[in-house]
This record gives structure tokens, C-alpha cells and sequence, in this order.
């Protein structure tokens, strides 16, 4: 599956920005509207541009399907440990990490983490969901 | 503490997951073992204390979640320990599948989901981890190598998402009208109103959908008697409780409306016969025990009903140990002999697992030193209408005498796997001594009439060859029985509306 030499261009210059654009919704989330399904569905839509204009095959190459697993892996047991982390302090989920004056970028304590962590889960779980269909469709 | 029950099985759910990629899959099996196990400790730790209960992250309770550990769920959740603990050891015997990790995986996300959904007091957290529980169902419904499995776990997934949606939009409703998801603020701060009925009704019928009582059972048999036979015991056992523990928990939030306590009783008592009758027509071992669950859930339904909410606990947590045992027993032997026909099947070479079958057999008909006993009697406190609940026991009583009749004829003797039939007969032990230990008396008398009474039936029965007539399907295909059914569910739907509004 590859398309015309137009969109190929076009997505190519598009992707770089979308992760961008993804990197400032995860880190930003706390502060202003976004957060961290938002910016990994953006991170997924960057890589599943490249799917669909370059073709699978293409795209594996560069992102590895193994190493969508590990992130994804990676991500959601951060998850589940910065909030078991919590426990120790007052409380599953507390917010331990104190600090910074309101509005600033390092006030939301453990929230831009989670931002991070979901943002990575749910953007190499859609690339990873993406994959397995491609899959499916380019075998034949 | 309470939520670290849930975390653990999902710390360690991701940790397998992690290490497929990284290539460590020798620590999977430990791993799998380790987060089956690891509640088990908070749980001990959690027990002796009576009515915990926190607000996740320290927020407060307007703005949190909140967790609780009390009576009301405390036999749940150890129904579902003792139950998942053995069959993570029967599993491991059991599945021989490549891809064995992804089975691991699934059985812990449903492990996490559902002890998150009986911990939980908030009714949007309640239906995310049923959720959890659930979508694992599928896929594990669906891995089985059967004929028909692959259509048997669609129309589940089809079905207990409809359940889903329309579930969440009755909580929509609740939070319109209250303000909170908290069940305990909602219950301080509700003002009755036609609009708070309506969403009750949407919301008990979604969840009957999802527990698969009996006008909206269709799901259920199928779906039950061809998964694997772990897993069967697990969906049989505890997976059909959770949308039962919801109506509870709301049951115990809201004064229900008379019209629907009544339509409630009325759909306790036709989904105890219905099960019970159908299940006498089957041929199909694992069909026939899953029929039992539509009856069962019946006895509990009747619990919530009439507002006698220890009955129903308890006959929750008596069916989850007696209904996964009877799972596991009989499926050890569909393993070892490789079938499902009842004329076929036989248990005559085997002493301990014919000892197990007839103990779980009795527990199942409530007979008096196992704990189906203690269950029913809890039941029968304010309770209009005791014959009818009589004759439904010996209903289950003759169909089990079916069972048993037809695994005793004898066959080929096959050896079955020694592992699995030690834990089917540990549940078989664990169903006499909770029995034991909640009612230790005997009541001889009504036993023995109630057994002779279903023996004799029985035989009538069987002269008359009720047990020759055979069902067939009426659909042929699966998207117009979906239609069907559905159309079934949104009639009911429905008539619950229109009384209710």
C-alpha cells in the first residue's frame, strides 16, 4: 500500500509536528486543556500518517514492532508503580510530590507524569492495534 | 491499602507483558502465580478489621473515589480468591496453547477487574473494572478450539455491551439527578423522582442482561459451555456475581419501587425454573451445568427482591465454590475422555472425582452439611411463597440426579490429569467445610425426603423419556439471533420504562 508521491511528501512533513505538537499536550496537560489520552492518540495519528501513506512494510522498519511492545509494557507498569509508589506516602494515587507555585510547570506533582505515562500507553497501543490490522490486511 | 488488591494482579499482569518482548519468558509462569496469590496477603491483612473503607489518593469524598472492605463485599471477594487461586493451578495443566502468555495475561486483567469492581463504592469506577473483567471474558471465551466458540464469544461480547451502554447511561441519569457517583452521597442526598425510576429500571435491566437471568439469558449457555473449562468455572463462578453485586449495591442506595421488587420477584422465580428445565433437557455436560447458573442466579436475584441481602451474599458466594467445582470436576473428565456427551461420559473408574461430583451435587441441592444448605435457609427468611422455592430445590436435586445417573453407566476409562482432579476435589472440601462451619447441624429428615423425592421424580421422568426429546436451534444464522434477542432485551426494556417512568 503506498500512495502518491504528493501525500507521501506531505505526511512526511506533517509527522514531525504531530509528535511535537503530542510532547507539548503530555507535558502541558495540567495546565491547560489536553492531557494524556489526547496526546497519545496525536502521538499514534503520527505514526499511523506514515502507515497508511508509506504502507506497513515501510514503517516497521523504522518503528519496530517490538519495541511498541516494550513502551507500551513500559508505560503502564510506570503507571501502576507511581501510584503504588503512593502507598508508602498516605496513600494509593497520593500526590507525593509537593511544590511550586500555581501555574507553573513543575506544580502538578505526580499528574504530569501520569500525562506522560498514558500518553505513552495509549499511543503505542493504538500503533500496536494499528499494526495488527495491517498486518491482517497486507499478508494477502 | 484496599486498592493494592487490585494493583497487584495489574502490576503483575503488565510485567508478563513486558517480558514477552524482552525474552524472559521463563519468569512468566511465577509471575502469573504471584499476582493470582499476591490479594491474598491484603486481603489477610484487611479481614480482621470490620468497615474500612478510603478515599483513593486522600481526596475528599466528593471529589474522589472511594474503596471499600466490609460485609457486603467480603465474601465476594473471598469467593473470588479461593476460586481464582485454584484455578490458576488448574489452568496450568490445563492450557497448552503457544501463545500460553496472552491466556495468563487475560486471567489476570479479569482477576484485577473484578476484585476492583467488588471493592469499589463508586459507580463509574464499578463499571470501568466490570468492564476490565469482561472484555478478558471475551477474548477468553473466544481462545477456545470448539465448534461454535468463536460465534459463542461474539454473541456474549455483542450482548454484555449492550448491557454495558446502556448501563452507563443510566448512571448518567443517576449523576443528573443526585449530582454524585458515590454511592454513599447519592444515598444521603437523592429526592425521589420519575426520572431517578426510570434509570433504576434501565439500570436493573442492563444489569440482568449482563448477569444473564433469564428472560435475557440467551448469552449465557453458549457462551459458558464452550469456553475452556477454567474459564468456564471462572465466568460460572464469579464473573456473572459482579453485575450482581451492582443491583446490591444499589438495592441497598436506593428504595426500590414496588412495581419493581414485584417484576424482580417474578424474574427470580421463572429464572429458577426456566434454568432447572432446561437444563433437564440437555444432553451436553457442560450445557447442562451452565443452565444451573441461569437457575442460580435466580436464587440470588431472589435475595435482592425481597431485600434480604445476607441471603443473597451468601447464596453468592455458595454458588461461586459449588458451581466452579462442578465446572472443573466435570471437565476434568471431558478432558481425559474427549467429549461432552453425557451417555458417553463416566466417572465409574474414577472414586475421587465420583466423590467430588456427588458431594458438589449435593451442596448444589442444598443439602445439609454443605454449604448450598445454609445459603437457602438464609434465603427463606421473609420470604412469600416457600412450595415454590421448595420445589425449585428438588428440580436442581432431579436434574443432578440426571447427571450423576448418566456419569455412572459405564464407559472407556480414561486417566485424567492428577493435578486437576486434586483441585476439583479441594473445592469439593471447601464447599463442606464453609458448610460446616456456618451451619454445623443436620437436618436428616428434610434431606432424605427432599432426595427421595427428586429420585422418584427422576425415574418418572425417565420413563416417560422427557430426557430423549431433543432441542434444536431455531436460527440460522448468528446476526438474526442477535437481532432477535436484542429485540427481546429492548421489549423488556420497555415495559421496566413504561411502568417505572
Amino acid at each position: 500500500m503506498r500512495m502518491s508521491l504528493v501525500v507521501r511528501t506531505t505526511t512526511k512533513f506533517i509527522s514531525p509536528f504531530l509528535v511535537t505538537y503530542a510532547a507539548y499536550l503530555m507535558v502541558y496537560g495540567h495546565l491547560s486543556p489536553g492531557g494524556g489520552f489526547q496526546a497519545g492518540v496525536i502521538l499514534a495519528v503520527s505514526v499511523i500518517l506514515l502507515i497508511t501513506s508509506h504502507g506497513y512494510k515501510r514503517v516497521k522498519k523504522s518503528f519496530r514492532f517490538r519495541e511498541v511492545q516494550t513502551i507500551e509494557g513500559i508505560s503502564a507498569l510506570s503507571l501502576v508503580l507511581l501510584a503504588t509508589v503512593g502507598v508508602f506516602f498516605g496513600g494509593f494515587f497520593y500526590n507525593f510530590i509537593r511544590g511550586g507555585s500555581f501555574g507553573a510547570l513543575v506544580s502538578g506533582g505526580i499528574v504530569p507524569l501520569f500525562n506522560i505515562g498514558v500518553a505513552l500507553k495509549v499511543g503505542a497501543a493504538f500503533t500496536f492495534m494499528f499494526y495488527m490490522l495491517s498486518r491482517w490486511v497486507e499478508r494477502d | 491499602m484496599i486498592p493494592l488488591i487490585v494493583a497487584l494482579p495489574l502490576l503483575t499482569a503488565f510485567l508478563i507483558y513486558l517480558a514477552l518482548p524482552i525474552g524472559l519468558r521463563r519468569i512468566v509462569k511465577p509471575l502469573f502465580l504471584a499476582g493470582i496469590f499476591s490479594p491474598w496477603f491484603i486481603f489477610l491483612i484487611l479481614v480482621g478489621k470490620s468497615h474500612l473503607s478510603e478515599v483513593v489518593g486522600g481526596w475528599s469524598r466528593v471529589s474522589g473515589i472511594e474503596v471499600a472492605f466490609d460485609f457486603y463485599n467480603v465474601y465476594f471477594i473471598l469467593a473470588e480468591l479461593i476460586l481464582f487461586s485454584l484455578v490458576s493451578l488448574y489452568s496450568i495443566t490445563y492450557f497448552k496453547h503457544r501463545s500460553v502468555e496472552k491466556v495468563y495475561v487475560l486471567m489476570l486483567l479479569m482477576h484485577a477487574g473484578l476484585l476492583g469492581a467488588f471493592v469499589s463504592r463508586d459507580l463509574f469506577n464499578y463499571y470501568i473494572y466490570m468492564e476490565i473483567a469482561s472484555v478478558s471474558s471475551f477474548a477468553l471465551t473466544g481462545l477456545s478450539e470448539e465448534k461454535g466458540a468463536k460465534g459463542a464469544a461474539f454473541k456474549y461480547l455483542i450482548f454484555s455491551l449492550l448491557a454495558s451502554y446502556f448501563f452507563v447511561f443510566s448512571i448518567g441519569l443517576i449523576y443528573l439527578k443526585t449530582g454524585y457517583l458515590n454511592l454513599k452521597l447519592i444515598g444521603e442526598n437523592f429526592t425521589p423522582s420519575r426520572e431517578l425510576n426510570a434509570a433504576l429500571g434501565i439500570a436493573f435491566t442492563s444489569l440482568l442482561l449482563k448477569a444473564g437471568i433469564f428472560p435475557l439469558h440467551f448469552w449465557l449457555p453458549d457462551a459458558h459451555s464452550k469456553a475452556p473449562t477454567p474459564i468456564s468455572a471462572l465466568l460460572s463462578g464469579i464473573v456473572v456475581k459482579a453485575p450482581l453485586y451492582g443491583m446490591l449495591m444499589l438495592a441497598l442506595t436506593f428504595p426500590l419501587d414496588e412495581f419493581l421488587k414485584k417484576a424482580l420477584l417474578l424474574i427470580a422465580f421463572s429464572s429458577m425454573f426456566f434454568g432447572i428445565a432446561m437444563a433437564l433437557l440437555q444432553m451436553d455436560a457442560k450445557k447442562l451445568l451452565a443452565y444451573h447458573t441461569v437457575s442460580q442466579l435466580g436464587y440470588i436475584l431472589l435475595g435482592i427482591a425481597t431485600l434480604n441481602f445476607y441471603g443473597a451474599i451468601y447464596h453468592a458466594f455458595a454458588h461461586a465454590l459449588f458451581k466452579g467445582g462442578l465446572f472443573l470436576s466435570v471437565g476434568t473428565l471431558i478432558n481425559a475422555q474427549k467429549t461432552k456427551n453425557l451417555k458417553e461420559l463416566t466417572y465409574r473408574h474414577d472414586k475421587i472425582l465420583m466423590m467430588s461430583i456427588l458431594m458438589l451435587s449435593l451442596a448444589i441441592g442444598g443439602i445439609s452439611p454443605f454449604i448450598g444448605a445454609f445459603s437457602k435457609k438464609q434465603l427463606l427468611n421473609g420470604l412469600v411463597g416457600c412450595e415454590l422455592f421448595y420445589l425449585a430445590g428438588i428440580g436442581t436435586l432431579v436434574s443432578f440426579a440426571k447427571l450423576n445417573y448418566y456419569l455412572l453407566t459405564p464407559g472407556k476409562a480414561e486417566r485424567s490429569d492428577s493435578l486437576q482432579r486434586a483441585v476439583s476435589t479441594t473445592l469439593a472440601f471447601i464447599t463442606l467445610g464453609f458448610g460446616i462451619y456456618f451451619l454445623p447441624e443436620l437436618s436428616l429428615k428434610n434431606d432424605s425426603l427432599n432426595i427421595l423425592a427428586a429420585l422418584i421424580l427422576f425415574y418418572v421422568l425417565k420413563k416417560m423419556g422427557l430426557f430423549r426429546i431433543k432441542m434444536k436451534a431455531k436460527f440460522g444464522k448468528l446476526g438474526r439471533e442477535i437481532n432477535f434477542y436484542s429485540a427481546v432485551f429492548a421489549l423488556l426494556l420497555l415495559l421496566f420504562l413504561l411502568k417505572l417512568f
